[in-house]
């Protein structure tokens, strides 16, 4: 079970809209490599994992990813508040603004829906760690992709601080690899899958 | 920066630590240098939001704040001073 806690994982006080950048940053809400796959990644993930570390350690990165999706929610509500239909159009977001006005929608930079066909659950210990170091990887991509149209500072702060999450994350994993390789067969990692098959 | 400000970011700082200490200890759960300083976040974690939280507001539901009206007022977190202007 979860519990909310009425706060922010890191602050976001963003005072002037401009929603062509919340069109581009929307992609870490509902996009391929955004906040909201990562939770349902590693949260599925997780069930069939066999080792307590990495039970532990996909529960507790999926949930942090869930207060990293409450940030880039407030980062878009906030880009796009106070709207004229001059800016709206100006920005090129009137496409967004039709089918959403300025809710928040999980979809991609493109207006793409959020969909699970970008994340896997291979029920496989390497498979799905290799999956997640991979993960982390292009989320940080995108967030330096991010900040190369950013200018505002009160964007690039909590975008840098969810950058340098992606960082920490890609560690723990790694760990995480080798928690399981030390747990397998050294002359051969891929003998069995111990998610799967009676152990040896 | 105002009062409440001041304490929020120090309880972010706090939770900051002992969540980056939490998840550490989740792949090295043999290091006791951790968990000693885990134990020591949480303790001073816990004081400020206590004090916070008299002062200012739920963050969490407890026996303490139980007070629906505290818990449904503004700003939630995706607002700020902006918010109704």
């Amino acid at each position: 079970m979860w519990t909310y806690e009425k706060k922010l994982q890191y602050p976001v006080n963003i005072k002037n809209p401009n929603p062509a950048l919340a069109k581009l940053i929307i992609a870490q809400y509902g996009g391929p490599d955004g906040e909201l796959g990562a939770s349902i990644r590693y949260l599925s993930q997780r069930y069939t994992m066999p080792y307590p570390e990495l039970k532990a350690i996909l529960t507790d990165i999926g949930t942090e990813e869930l207060a990293h999706l409450e940030m880039i929610g407030t980062i878009v509500y906030q880009l796009t508040r106070n709207l004229t239909p001059e800016q709206i159009k100006q920005a090129g977001f009137d496409a967004y603004f039709v089918n959403h006005t300025t809710g928040i929608y999980p979809a991609d930079a493109s207006g793409m829906p959020f969909t699970a066909a970008a994340l896997q659950v291979k029920g496989d210990s390497i498979s799905d760690i290799h999956e997640d170091l991979a993960a982390e990887q292009k989320a940080r991509t995108t967030y330096d992709n991010i900040l190369r149209f950013a200018d505002d500072p009160d964007v690039r702060d909590p975008i840098k601080f969810l950058r340098a999450r992606e960082v920490v994350h890609y560690q723990r994993f790694g760990e995480g690899l080798r928690i399981i390789t030390d747990n397998m067969d050294s002359k051969n990692f891929y003998a069995f899958n111990p998610q799967f098959d009676p152990k040896k | 920066m105002s009062e409440q400000e001041r304490m929020m970011r120090r309880i972010n700082a706090y939770q900051f630590a002992l969540w980056e200490l939490h998840i550490y200890l989740d792949t090295h759960p043999n290091d006791c240098k951790a968990a000693e300083k885990h134990a020591e976040y949480s303790k001073m974690l816990a004081e400020m939001t206590e004090e916070y939280e008299s002062k200012y507001g739920p963050i969490h539901e407890n026996p303490n704040t139980a007070n629906r009206w505290a818990w449904i007022a503004d700003p939630w977190p995706w607002e700020n001073e902006e918010e109704g202007q």
